[in-house]
């Protein structure tokens, strides 16, 4: 039985070994050898434009994409990885509600520090920062002599480590990505700063005003944001209101929203002592505030109750359920997927309370990849300024480059899917403010349950003894939940 | 096709319950297969077995070791007796998916019971044309992927624009939320799984129903008994033992529905409310998203409990009413 086995194993391995030989004698010239980078991905981390830009430049490197769920790749692939059980991810991506639990375990991933760039010699060809193309294939030209990190994005000099690259990033979007030992795990990719989506078309329908700044005016705060979504929602008719149409999507993002504007959510900052910061999820007035308002939200009835990401949200995106939708900057590109036929109908107006950031994910190499050094090659590459502008422009996708925040291509980019707003101005303007927020280490669950607790009440959900939740009710049991993702 | 039936009246078909009178087998001797009987048994049983050391038993073991510890995957490591059993006989979040899990396999086992039977019957019928056909249908599906299926009955179910709901809303009743009301987004659920496992289970009833000896039929026929009659009175008692069959394997896999509530909840703590938190996916919650295995390894304890109780339950009933009916 087993002789057999390992026959069967010993002709496999001959014949790929065959098939190898083959590979690498054919080509006259000596070319780098080819690699497949397994990436691992949630969301819309992974831009295929990009991926062919690379393909132009590095033909033997071939990237080959999964996507997974959030949670199934932060949790169950990342621990796998970490354990090094038959796991082939090269780079995969760590969302930063994650982040404090893997900064806790930099060991699972490569150390950034102590990889050097093998350097590019070629570069995208680029009109005005557009790239230019034949066919279907990019044009490519030469990398100059000398670098300029201000002009020559493409042409990553050798030797860059994450130490030397360190500076081209926001300080508090690169700390997500280093471990509690000081390893640098990962290398940010966007920043999701929020502002408020809006419909000119239903605001100018509700008799509300549909110029930016003049939207922006209503609501400075939250409080008044809600009273304005409770006129919006009065000038319905009856038969709207039963088909569930209403001023916003889902209530339960303001909760997001607002805890992100704080300066902690659940966890105070980490000290010498206390590398994971210590749990103040009860104590934090930032998390009762927010916990309040979505209540006050939901009373005033101005959600749709539809849940973000179903199959509900994008119809209702197209037929106009909700006017508005709290964008973080990489919210626009799924409402350009989701309902294209809503062109030019949105514009972007900047959120109550001012700034917040919400998402955003660190590219990681896990320790067990055996492509190192092309996985680094490969990510110092994407996430570089130039690449990351290019990124905006598709996606949306906010960089975490600060450098070129002040970028004339930056500063005066406009989207005509959003009214021509100047969404490159509005979301640099709001990435420069923010503070940044400390993500702690069982972040993503504590934030399961608060979510739930608001539910109970936005749902009337009845508690043990038959009496439907109130504020005062679910927030304890949100916190009891909460407490349970401590329990190890 | 054949006339099934006639076939079988003709020549009667050896019952699957008897032993099928033949030859005694004479003791192997000398050369042939036959003699090496024991050696290559073993060889063929293998692959199962193996498999099954590495991917049944091995983590069973493992889990059950690891139920008695705080156990993070990749950092500490501590004993905990029967910690964490004890937080979860006192988790609510743990009583409301088992009350999910029951709530949704009763929805879900009676109808594909009285539909998977129903379907035998047609496809019993010996006035049927293109029976394989039907009979191929009905695997479809079983062999279609979870998650196209998901994705599909998910926009069916949507509240505002799903198709059930623009049906319901013709008729002048307002939408149902399969998403967020915890009993109808159970029916969602259920319905999901009786359209998978319906036919496949039809098929198995069919095999049963073809194993009944014919001449039953023919006296049933002479007695005076119509085709309704017959099928109470004839096909029903002979599908006993597949009933019971059926039951328990409908049981072990519809305690353990997990790709359902996952993708029509959206998320693994199921739903705002928790309203699709079933038992495999509040297990897969603790280990992966709040990091907690041990606990985890608790909970798919208690499954295995839960599923080794119903089951038995299920067998002795069935037993009992088998056993009533032989008096």
């Amino acid at each position: 039985m087993r002789s057999k086995k390992w026959l069967i194993t010993q002709i496999v391995a001959i014949a790929s070994a065959g098939i190898l030989a083959l590979g690498v004698v054919t080509p006259a010239k000596a070319s780098p050898s080819p690699v497949t980078l397994n990436f691992w991905y949630f969301g819309n981390v992974l831009e295929p434009k990009l991926v062919k830009m690379y393909n132009a430049l590095h033909p033997e490197v071939k990237i080959q994409p999964k996507q997974m769920d959030l949670d199934a790749l932060n949790g169950q692939s990342a621990i796998a990885a970490c354990q090094g059980v038959g796991i082939a991810a090269d780079i995969m991506a760590i969302e930063i509600s994650y982040s404090g639990y893997w900064r806790q375990k930099p060991q699972c991933f490569t150390d950034l520090r102590t990889l050097q760039t093998s350097g590019q010699t070629t570069a995208i060809k680029r009109t005005n920062g557009v790239a230019q193309t034949s066919g279907t294939s990019y044009l490519t030209q030469d990398c100059p002599a000398t670098y300029d990190r201000t002009t020559t994005f493409d042409c990553i000099p050798a030797g860059e480590t994450a130490n030397t690259l360190k500076s081209d990033y926001l300080d508090w979007r690169w700390a997500n990505g280093v471990g509690n030992n000081g390893a640098v795990f990962g290398i940010p990719t966007d920043v999701g700063g929020l502002q408020v989506a809006y419909r000119t078309d239903l605001f100018k329908k509700a008799g509300l005003p549909t110029d930016r700044t003049k939207v922006s005016a209503l609501w400075p705060t939250w409080d008044k944001f809600i009273a304005t979504g409770a006129k919006y929602v009065k000038t319905l008719s009856a038969a709207d209101r039963k088909k569930n149409k209403s001023f916003m999507d889902n209530i339960g993002t303001i909760y997001s929203a607002i805890l992100n504007q704080g300066t902690q959510k659940y966890y105070s900052a980490p000290t010498a002592k206390d590398p994971n910061g210590k749990v103040v999820v009860a104590t934090n007035p930032q998390v009762k505030t927010a916990f309040n308002t979505t209540l006050a939200a939901s009373t005033a009835g101005i959600g749709s109750k539809v849940g973000q990401f179903s199959a509900d949200w994008g119809v209702g995106m197209s037929n106009g359920a909700f006017a508005t939708i709290l964008a973080p900057a990489w919210m626009m590109d799924y409402i350009k997927q989701l309902a294209p036929d809503t062109m030019g109908k949105w514009d972007i107006a900047t959120i109550p309370g001012g700034g917040g950031n919400m998402g955003g994910s660190q590219l990681t190499i896990p320790a067990g990849s055996k492509n190192k050094q092309a996985a680094w090659d490969f990510i110092t590459w994407y996430l570089a300024p130039a690449q990351q502008l290019t990124t905006f422009k598709t996606y949306g996708l906010f960089p975490s480059a600060k450098n070129i925040y002040n970028d004339a291509s930056i500063q005066g980019y406009t989207d005509p899917f959003f009214n021509n707003a100047p969404i490159g101005k509005i979301y640099a303007a709001g990435a420069t403010k923010l503070k940044p927020i400390f993500e702690g280490m069982r972040q993503r669950c504590i934030d399961q349950a608060m979510g739930s607790a608001i539910s109970l009440v936005a749902n009337a959900k009845k508690d043990s003894k038959g009496k439907p939740y109130t504020a005062a009710t679910a927030f304890p049991k949100g916190l009891a939940d909460a407490a349970l993702c401590q329990n190890q | 096709m054949t006339n099934a039936t006639s076939v079988r009246a003709a020549k009667p078909s050896p019952s699957p319950w008897k032993p099928a009178k033949k030859k005694p087998s004479k003791p192997a001797t000398g050369s042939g297969i036959t003699a090496l009987n024991g050696k290559w048994a073993y060889l063929f049983v293998a692959p199962f077995f193996i498999m099954f050391l590495v991917f049944g038993l091995a983590p069973v073991i493992f889990s059950t070791y690891i139920a008695f510890f705080h156990f993070d995957p990749i950092g500490d490591q501590t004993f905990a007796g029967l910690a964490n059993f004890k937080e979860l006989l006192a988790d609510d979040r743990f009583w409301n998916a088992v009350g999910n899990t029951f709530q949704i396999w009763l929805l879900s086992t009676i109808p594909m019971l009285l539909i998977s039977i129903s379907l035998a019957a047609v496809l019993h019928n010996p006035a049927l044309k293109g029976s394989t056909f039907w009979r191929t249908i009905l695997m479809v599906p079983n062999i279609t992927s979870v998650l196209a299926v998901s994705i599909v009955f998910g926009q069916l179910f949507g509240r505002d624009f799903g198709m059930i709901n623009i049906v319901i809303g013709a008729l002048g009743f307002p939408h149902v939320d399969f998403i967020e009301d915890p009993f109808s987004g159970h029916i969602a659920i259920a319905t999901m799984i009786v359209w998978r496992w319906a036919g496949y289970n039809a098929l198995i009833f069919l095999a049963a129903m073809l194993a009944i000896p014919g001449e039953l039929y023919e006296s049933a026929a002479l007695d005076g008994a119509g085709k309704l009659k017959q099928f109470l009175f004839v096909t029903l008692p002979g599908l006993r033992n597949t009933i019971t069959f059926v039951l328990i394997v409908g049981t072990i896999g519809g305690l353990q529905v997990f790709a359902e509530p996952l993708t029509l909840g959206g998320s693994f703590n199921g739903g705002d409310t928790r309203q699709f938190s079933t038992l495999t996916l509040f297990l897969y919650e603790q280990a992966f998203v709040a990091g907690r295995w041990g606990y985890a390894a608790a909970v798919g304890i208690l499954i295995t409990v839960i599923v080794a109780i119903v089951s038995a339950i299920n067998f002795v009933i069935t037993r009992r009413i088998s056993g009533e009916s032989k008096k």
